[in-house]
């Protein structure tokens, strides 16, 4: 594991580049343009976080960094070479349960890594590796069943974490987690990024969740959806847990909340009530 | 299907002061009071019946041409066991079973898959195995004993079509209600088509498969029993046949209730196995 510390990277060759990338569905109804003209990189060491409304495509822009989806236009390319299918350095954590129910913890860790063809002994020692960092030790012979909610999300985040991806791609990980769960967890997470720091990108809804993980945050706009801005997280790492409370977070949250509320406005309507 | 179904509000997860993470409690099905008396009671009520018909066909009320007393009928039993020609109709009937289920297994499961891969085929075949499903099938066993001979092709060939139907709809059923995020985890690990099928499809599959090959073996079980019964040149089914026709109530019987130990044998075997692959499911 690489412990640089975070120097911004300029070296195009190195990053996770959005090039032009749009993204038209065809349905019954007729084309829907999801994504268009987006236009980014994430640097090395990064972690970058998507927010913005419903339905903007952010998992959009997040399978095709994971080689999931092709876009219609443009394209995604991660360390000079264009993404044309699932590489073998990204890894992905969804937000839904995706947990193997038959296999023990211990197991569905090692999955990414058993099939990439890791010997049985070496995968397992990465596996406890990880359940060791996110916790989970006593639960390593356990199956998903046992588990609640929070811990299965670990086990997602361990078995994409033990596949030692160059690129994390995380959509939502936490969006079926109730609120304090989610804000330890996120916690977690970055204890064990501090170590790993590998290319995140995490797609997001809670603006708060966004700030206190990130290093850049890309608000998009509503469909068809661009880049609208990049806010700089200027916070220091590693960020203790009364991050939330400094001047600059709140500052940071309301500029955020400002950008994300107008685009709420364009998809929901003006004047829509918004919590 | 239910999208997003980690539930949060009803997963409590405590934490301790350390930021511990303790797992909600493990609460397996456990034999409870009200499960035992279920069982007392059915007991119960099995020995009643017993004791019912004892009396009723010791008293001449149900009349010894239908039915012996059911001391006389384990009294036959014990007699029929031990001898060669038990042995060798037990052997032919469980072989029988055991061949057409396998065919019907090895033959349904990848019918499943193709029906669940392809839903052009699903769409077109699902009619003809659905009446598949709803005829009596056995009405082919004359046509098929005239161009097959008196042996066990013909019904292993009926029981097996019968097997076959509810293992290869349930396979397409249960793959079809594979969460749509495992073929997504798959595919982000860039898993090969064989990978895909091994270590998430089948297993995922597994449970759900499960009751339709327990029901493929009931079929198989009946389907091979009544064959037998009707035409055959051995087998227990057969010799229950025999003795009905040959108005040997007590022999008749005698084979009947092999049948019935043998349906509760192995409907035990497979609700064991059934619970032991469910319980990773929990």
């Amino acid at each position: 594991m690489n412990q640089m510390p975070t120097m911004p990277s300029t070296k195009q060759e190195h990053d996770v580049v959005f090039e032009n990338i749009g993204m038209t569905f065809q349905t019954a109804a007729g084309a829907t343009q999801a994504v268009a003209n987006v236009t980014g990189s994430i640097p090395e060491h990064k972690f970058v976080s998507i927010i913005g409304p419903s339905g903007c495509g952010k998992s959009t822009l997040l399978d095709m960094v994971g080689g999931l989806l092709k876009p219609t236009q443009g394209s995604v390319s991660i360390d000079g070479e264009a993404v044309t299918a699932p590489r073998r350095d990204t890894a992905m954590v969804f937000q839904e349960d995706s947990t193997l129910h038959w296999r023990s913890v211990l197991d569905n860790v090692a999955f990414g890594l058993e099939v990439k063809g890791v010997p049985k002994d070496e995968r397992h020692e990465r596996a406890r590796k990880m359940i060791e960092l996110v916790g989970l030790r006593q639960f390593e012979d356990h199956r998903p069943g046992q588990l609640s909610g929070g811990m299965k999300q670990r086990v997602a985040i361990a078995r994409a974490m033990a596949m030692e991806p160059r690129v994390l791609l995380m959509d939502e990980p936490f969006g079926a987690l109730d609120q304090q769960t989610r804000q330890f967890i996120g916690r977690e997470l970055l204890r064990i990024w501090e170590k790993t720091r590998n290319r995140v990108l995490f797609i997001t809804h809670d603006i708060q969740e966004a700030v206190y993980l990130s290093d850049e945050v890309w608000v998009m706009s509503a469909r068809p959806s661009v880049v609208k801005e990049v806010v700089k997280i200027d916070l220091p790492r590693p960020r203790p847990e009364g991050t939330h409370a400094l001047p600059r977070f709140r500052e940071l949250e309301d500029h955020l909340w400002s950008l994300v509320k107008v685009e709420a406005e364009k998809t929901l309507g003006p004047g829509a009530q918004l919590a | 299907m239910v999208a997003g179904q980690s539930g949060s509000g009803e997963d409590p997860w405590t934490r301790g002061a350390a930021g511990v993470t303790v797992a909600k409690t493990l609460t397996r099905s456990q034999p409870d009071p009200l499960r035992r008396r279920a069982a007392a009671v059915r007991w119960a009520i099995l020995v009643g019946l017993v004791v019912v018909l004892e009396a009723a066909t010791r008293t001449g009320l149900v009349d010894r041409t239908l039915m012996v007393p059911p001391s006389e009928i384990l009294a036959r039993l014990i007699s029929i066991v031990p001898t060669g020609q038990f042995g060798a109709d037990a052997v032919r009937t469980i072989t029988t079973i055991l061949v057409a289920f396998a065919v019907g297994l090895v033959l349904g499961i990848p019918l499943g898959v193709v029906l669940w891969r392809i839903p052009a085929a699903g769409r077109i075949l699902e009619p003809f195995i659905v009446t598949g499903y709803a005829m009596p099938t056995l009405l082919f066993y004359p046509v098929l004993l005239a161009v097959m001979g008196l042996n066990a092709g013909p019904i292993i060939l009926i029981a097996a079509s019968m097997s076959l139907v509810p293992i290869a709809l349930t396979t397409m059923v249960a793959l079809n209600s594979i969460k749509p995020i495992l073929h997504k985890l798959a595919n982000s690990v860039n898993a090969s088509p064989s990978q895909y099928y091994v270590k998430v499809l089948l297993p995922a599959a597994t449970p759900l498969v499960f009751p339709g090959v327990k029901l493929g073996f009931i079929y198989a079980v009946i389907g091979t029993v009544a064959m037998e019964f009707i035409l055959a040149a051995q087998g227990i089914g057969f010799r229950a046949g025999f003795y009905y026709r040959e108005l040997n109530t007590a022999d008749m019987w005698a084979y009947i209730a092999v049948v019935v130990v043998l349906s509760v044998l192995v409907n035990s075997i497979l609700t064991w196995l059934e619970k032991r692959i469910r319980r990773d499911m929990l």
